[in-house]
């Protein structure tokens, strides 16, 4: 009995959590009619779960969760921000070490960019020289004449004749 | 995992709130249990249920469905609740008799058959599952409360049967003792 | 690889737009002169203009009134008061192989004395004159920077 005893009360936790299998539990079955410490040891498991498990139950069977999704939202909102960018981290699915292949090419780009668009920062003289540099002149008042000098650098409107000749415009 | 559950799943790694709001309505009772079984108090409680949701919103990235669901979920809800108890931990257990603020080895060697309220006996529970390892308190939860599997404890927790089998065994050995006179016997 | 382009794309788009704007902005010099025959002193910053229209002109004096530089935008008028009752008005019109066409309008009261649209490259001013001005004749010299 007491050789028997001491193998079963090593299983006992297993048995008591259904964990045992068929042979165990058949050992253990026919030993515990004649054995009161096992049995008392089966009870004290009972009764801990019964302490530690019953209030839980109680309290999840009435609870109604007042505004916990409420507060959830608000939690998430207020982390937003740095997890905005976790969230954009996860999308682009990239890692600290996987950066770099970003930014070079992103690099690469714009530097193409950038030469590409160069030459427009630079303004050339024109070498049109078909282009006239006045498109058209109109006057409701005046008569116009327009001198274009050869070296085609000085351009002149000017508005003679006009109704207002004669008054003091000062 | 099932199909469904992998597309909700899936919503809720892009940023869907409502796909969140999904695995609430089908985990925040569960999550509520293991948070209650390891602080057994209510305010406290829901407060990690809260936490444990915002946590899962920012870091369900992570989760490659290489393992359950709950099993990932279950693990984020006892870390938090672990936690917030070690927190708490540092204020002694309160009693409404400024009398009866003894340890409960004062009170089991001196008064053992002295008949609690249920509130104290709650307290004591608490503090006695408290002076259990983090892992010996999990598996004992998971175990207790949840009725898990020594395989579903294990994959909770990442760690062998045989593990699971010893942190249940040592956590409630410990428990017993401390609460002695009032597990014998049966209530 | 699409998660990585389309936002890429994105900026690259946003860049050229932004390099666009700025480029559309052109830098314009105003200089309004009172040219006259009293007196004949010669604003020193006016020695480029004086030297151009000599040939064409025989004023002695070319008193600077106001020397302004706008920034003028395609399509947004810029009003600068010449007198009283005269105004300039400059307005972008667009760029072409480099030079900016610029509409030019001289208004005194609600009459439009001047309209005119001309075309401003670096390095060339373009005189508009003839309307009397105190004792002497205006001026107005547009130059682009």
């Amino acid at each position: 009995m007491k050789r028997e005893c001491s193998s079963v009360s090593k299983l006992l936790d297993k048995y008591f959590d259904h964990e045992v299998t068929e042979g165990e539990k058949s050992l253990i079955d026919g030993h515990l009619p004649d054995c009161p410490a096992c049995r008392r040891t089966l009870q004290s498991m009972e009764n801990l779960r019964t302490l530690i498990k019953r209030p839980v139950e109680e309290a999840a069977e009435k609870e109604v969760f007042p505004w916990v999704w409420e507060k959830i939202e608000r939690g998430i909102r207020e982390t937003e921000k740095p997890a905005l960018w976790d969230f954009l981290r996860s999308w682009l699915n990239v890692t600290p070490l996987l950066r770099r292949k970003i930014w070079i090419p992103a690099l690469a780009a714009a530097a193409i960019l950038i030469l590409m668009i160069a030459p427009l920062l630079y303004v050339k003289i024109s070498s049109h020289p078909a282009l006239s540099v006045v498109e058209y002149v109109e006057s409701e008042t005046h008569n116009v004449m327009v001198y274009e000098l050869e070296n085609q650098k000085v351009t002149v409107i000017w508005l003679f004749n006009g109704l207002e000749e004669g008054a003091s415009t000062s | 995992m099932d199909a469904h559950e992998l597309q909700v799943i899936s919503r809720c790694q892009r940023g869907d709130q409502e796909a969140l709001k999904e695995i609430f309505n089908q985990y925040h009772h569960r999550v509520y249990r293991i948070a209650y079984g390891v602080v057994r108090q209510r305010e406290e409680a829901l407060d990690i249920v809260q936490e444990v949701f915002i946590k899962l919103f920012r870091s369900i990235g992570q989760f490659k469905g290489k393992s359950q669901f709950y099993t990932y979920l279950y693990r984020m809800a006892m870390n938090t609740a672990i936690d917030h108890s070690r927190k708490m931990k540092k204020v002694p257990p309160s009693t409404s008799d400024e009398e009866e603020g003894l340890q409960l080895s004062d009170v089991a060697e001196r008064r053992p058959d002295r008949i609690l309220d249920q509130k104290e006996l709650e307290e004591k529970v608490k503090w006695a599952t408290d002076q259990l390892s983090p892992d010996q308190k999990a598996a004992l939860i998971y175990r207790e409360v949840e009725g898990l599997s020594y395989e579903e404890i294990a994959k909770a927790m990442g760690c062998s049967i045989g593990t699971v089998m010893s942190r249940l065994h040592y956590g409630r050995k410990k428990v017993q003792e401390l609460l002695k006179g009032y597990l014998e016997g049966g209530r | 690889m699409k998660r990585i382009l389309i936002p890429f794309v994105l900026v690259l788009i946003l860049s050229v737009l932004s390099i666009s704007a700025a480029l559309a902005q052109v830098e314009t010099r105003v200089r309004i002169i009172e040219a006259s025959n009293v007196g004949s002193n010669i604003d020193p910053s006016l020695r480029d203009i004086t030297d151009q229209v000599r040939s064409l002109f025989s004023f002695r004096s070319y008193r600077l009134l106001r020397d302004e530089t706008v920034s003028l935008r395609p399509n947004q008028p810029i009003m600068i008061p010449v007198h009283p009752r005269r105004s300039l008005e400059l307005t972008l019109i667009g760029e072409q192989r480099g030079s900016a066409e610029i509409r030019v309008k001289i208004k005194q009261d609600k009459t439009d004395i001047l309209n005119t649209q001309v075309r401003l490259t670096p390095g060339r001013t373009v005189s508009i004159g003839g309307p009397k001005h105190g004792q002497g004749t205006l001026l107005i010299a547009l130059s682009r920077l």
